[in-house]
């Protein structure tokens, strides 16, 4: 009898503890593939995300060149089918990358796209759509988070080779993968003269086009200037088989003291132009600082073709730093895609050149949006090629849940 | 002891049964847990290679050409590092056995790895030419005559850069393709007969009832000397919008108005000689916002009551072309600028005041006003109105009467063979697990 109960008890018990250590085992199995179904499901999400960004133009459909805020979220250009974006409504999204303006004048601060020195896109936080919209608009709000990054394929770096007599400029074209070997290359080569009437500046263009080695380097050699201290800006558009990038480059005289192109109004293109110090506080005493503004556009041929600008939406005008001295005002006179130019003057030996894009493929302009994936358990990607008014992009999604740490699908 | 060893024979089962289901239950690579969607990667680098037509150029270039190297060069380019390709073209042949033939292939991999996307791209030559013939209003049902007002003795406001029969000129081009009949008004005298209910060609096709009138003076419109000068010239010829009114009722016409404030002005140049519409332009007489109160009053059937209050609106902003009016663009090849500036928007109280409604928003409602519509009265007739600012787009109006009555396209292509190409792009990810 003692022996039966013995025989039980240890039968009993090792039956047990064999049952939870199976039990915990299968368990483990389970959690594993259940954690794989919800990763799957997170990817197949980002890959409809991106598609359902890309393929919609959102609604109001012209809501990038406006200063609406949409009811429905997507940035395809209404005027194009497939994978073909908007200029304007990649403009008017709250830039994650650069760090935020305050400008005193206007009391407003501005969504920062800035590409270096002399390459600026302000845009207002009033005109600009921010993630937390974007997330309800798109219904994954307190459910998944993104970031958007819309970046160009080509990437044409620019530097100064010889600094003058002749100048000469190493272009270098690349692409995701390898260099543009055999590219054709379309130049615009601005020349910044200070000495224009009225004290205002003026520049002048020229014009030309050559070929990528197989590196994809190309060395543009300017006679005319012949010092250090003239200003110019290149811009520089690659183009092989369809795809097409474009770079830029400037040189500048003042660069403590410049004008800052913000944008005010989308609709009716109206663009303020600032005073450097009333932006960066740097301290008087200053120098007005007087400027002349054109607006270009990036025509079949990949030249630039001038549209002027009236005297009396601003063409030319002086700016100054601190109060009682207002900005000045520049009207952009066509719903184009293009350049606004902006030569400015400190002193007959001073000045230099300002680029704004109106509409981000204008100049290549990349596009970072959304939230801060770092930190997070588990992020799905997807890309696509996609096209800016003809210039190559590539659109990259990253997503993830915020379903807590398990990650629910 | 036994209950010892049968806890030890199940426990070698549940061991087998683990063992077996751990051996079936193979879980996913990262890479396929995670993949990146290479079918749509595939397909949008081809879109993207295609956005200026330069993958259609070189696909149809024989296979010694430079520009299949380019395009080699733009597919390495503009792929990640870790994709690899390879993209074939095919001609697509008819009347074979063998539908597709290989013409040129290109990679930068000698294998594609285990996982793989492909898309296809169908790219027709530009030696393809395509066409389309319309269905022409009137087809089915009555009317489908289109009247455009090219009276050569009466002017035109508000269409400043244009004269009235350059006008007329643009939307015979235009429109008459898509209208069974197209009859150009050549003078007053003519507008008088249509209004008497008589045609003026021996166009077989051309119908008083169910026409459509487009007046290309703007905001004038001819008047007939005669009885319509007569019995119209009441209250600054009011009276005369007011028949105008009627007449589209009675002939269930579509009145269209091509800019600003309508029926603003009456002009015959014979009848005004010495009468300018207060900007200096003779032959005109001046109506005032009572033209538009009259032709609606007379539109509903509503006894004559002089109105001369002002009902349009100036619209601070640009006006849109409605979602429709977009689709429509596409669809029948017109793009006039999908927005602009409205300064004699029409209001929608007018709806209910003289029993409208509207089957064709041309632009969005902004407000209480419409800055572009057809407006059709709940019995007979109807007014297309384009409050816009001067100068008209004519474009605009010919969109607003397709966009209203909706002629289909039957397209048709001519093909022939060897020009259509197939191009499979498949890509495959390197590197990785």
């Amino acid at each position: 009898m003692a022996g039966s109960t013995i025989d039980h008890i240890v039968a009993l018990t090792v039956f047990l503890a064999a049952l939870l250590l199976f039990i915990a085992l299968f368990n483990q199995t389970i959690q594993t593939a259940v954690l794989y179904q919800e990763h799957r499901a997170i990817a197949s999400k980002c890959t409809d995300l991106l598609d359902n960004i890309l393929l919609n133009p959102g609604y109001p459909t012209y809501w990038g060149p406006s200063n609406v805020t949409p009811t429905s979220f997507g940035l395809q250009d209404p005027e194009f089918t497939q994978y073909r974006l908007s200029p304007f409504s990649l403009m008017r999204l709250n830039s994650l990358s650069g760090t935020p303006i305050y400008y005193p004048k206007t009391g407003l601060t501005y969504s920062n796209i800035t590409m270096g020195f002399g390459d600026f896109l302000l845009v207002p936080y009033s005109e600009a759509i921010n993630y937390s919209t974007v997330s309800q608009l798109l219904g994954t709000n307190n459910t998944y988070g993104f970031q958007l990054n819309i970046a160009p394929i080509v990437t044409v770096s620019i530097s100064e080779f010889q600094s003058s007599n002749p100048l000469i400029l190493s272009v270098n074209v690349t692409g995701k993968g390898f260099p543009l070997a055999s590219a054709n290359l379309s130049y615009c080569f601005l020349t910044v003269s200070l000495q224009g009437d009225g004290s205002y500046p003026s520049y002048t263009t020229s014009y030309g086009s050559t070929y990528a080695d197989e590196k994809g380097m190309a060395f543009l050699q300017f006679a005319s200037i012949t010092d250090n201290s003239t200003s110019y800006a290149l811009i520089v558009y690659a183009h092989i088989s369809g795809l097409t990038g474009m770079g830029y480059h400037q040189r500048v005289t003042s660069d403590q003291q410049y004008v800052m192109p913000l944008i005010d109004d989308f609709s009716t293109g109206r663009v303020l132009i600032a005073h450097s110090y009333d932006v960066h506080y740097f301290g008087p005493p200053v120098a007005e600082i007087s400027y002349n503004a054109t607006f270009v556009l990036l025509t079949q041929d990949f030249s630039l073709r001038e549209v002027p600008l009236d005297n009396s939406t601003g063409k030319i005008g002086k700016v100054n730093y601190g109060n009682g001295q207002p900005y000045g005002v520049v009207t952009i006179p066509t719903g184009n895609p293009g350049i606004l130019v902006i030569t400015y003057r400190k002193s007959a030996n001073e000045g230099g050149i300002i680029l704004m894009p109106w509409g981000v493929s204008a100049m290549a302009f990349e596009v970072a949006f959304g939230a801060d994936m770092s930190g997070k358990e588990w992020v799905a990607t997807d890309i696509r090629e996609v096209t800016v008014n003809n210039v190559a992009y590539q659109a990259n999604l990253a997503l993830w849940s915020l379903q807590g740490y398990q990650v629910k699908g | 002891m036994m209950r010892t060893v049968e806890v030890l024979l199940v426990i070698i089962i549940i061991t087998g049964a683990f063992i077996i289901a751990s051996i079936y239950a193979v879980l996913p690579t990262p890479r396929q847990v995670s993949p990146i969607d290479l079918r749509r990667l595939a397909l949008t680098t081809l879109q993207t290679l295609d956005a200026s037509h330069d993958l259609s150029n070189t696909v149809f270039q024989p296979v010694n050409d430079t520009s299949w190297n380019d395009l080699n060069i733009a597919l390495s380019a503009c792929l990640p590092p870790n994709i690899v390709y390879n993209m074939t073209v095919y001609e697509v042949q008819t009347g074979t056995t063998q539908v597709y033939n290989m013409t040129n292939s290109l990679s930068n991999a000698a294998s594609l790895g285990v996982s793989t996307g492909a898309a296809s791209y169908l790219i027709a030559s530009s030696n393809v030419t395509f066409s389309f013939i319309p269905e022409r209003i009137g087809e089915r049902g009555g009317g489908g005559t289109l009247y455009i007002l090219n009276c050569s003795d009466a002017y035109g406001w508000w269409i400043t850069g244009y004269t009235a029969q350059k006008l007329a000129e643009d939307l015979y081009n235009l429109l008459s393709p898509y209208f069974q009949a197209t009859i150009m008004v050549q003078n007053t005298t003519q507008l008088g007969t249509i209004l008497n209910g008589t045609t003026i060609s021996s166009n077989p096709y051309e119908n008083i009832a169910n026409a459509v009138v487009i007046d290309t003076c703007g905001e004038a419109v001819p008047i007939p000397s005669g009885y319509y000068a007569t019995q119209g010239s009441q209250d600054s010829y009011a009276k005369y919008c007011y028949i105008l009114g009627q007449k589209t009722r009675l002939y269930n016409w579509t009145w269209a108005s091509i800019v600003g404030y309508p029926l603003y002005y009456v002009s015959n140049a014979a009848l005004f000689p010495s009468s300018q519409n207060t900007w200096g332009i003779y032959g005109m007489q001046l109506v005032a916002p009572a033209g538009l109160n009259s032709f609606l009053e007379g539109l509903d059937n509503q006894p004559y009551v002089y109105n001369d209050n002002w009902i349009t609106g100036s619209l601070a902003g640009s006006v849109y072309l409605s979602s429709e009016a977009q689709y429509y663009c596409n669809y029948y090849g017109t793009y006039p600028s999908y927005y602009q500036s409205s300064s004699r928007a029409l209001p929608t109280s007018i709806l209910t005041t003289y029993h409208l409604n509207v089957p064709t928003y041309i632009f969005d409602q902004s407000g209480n006003y419409l800055p572009g519509a057809v407006y059709r009265n709940a019995v007979s007739g109807a007014l297309l109105a384009l409050g816009l600012t001067r100068s008209p787009d004519i474009r605009l109006t010919a969109l607003g009467l397709l966009q209203h009555y909706k002629p289909r396209l039957y397209r048709s292509d001519y093909n022939a063979v060897g020009t259509s190409r197939v191009v499979i792009l498949q890509l495959g990810q390197m590197g990785g697990i």
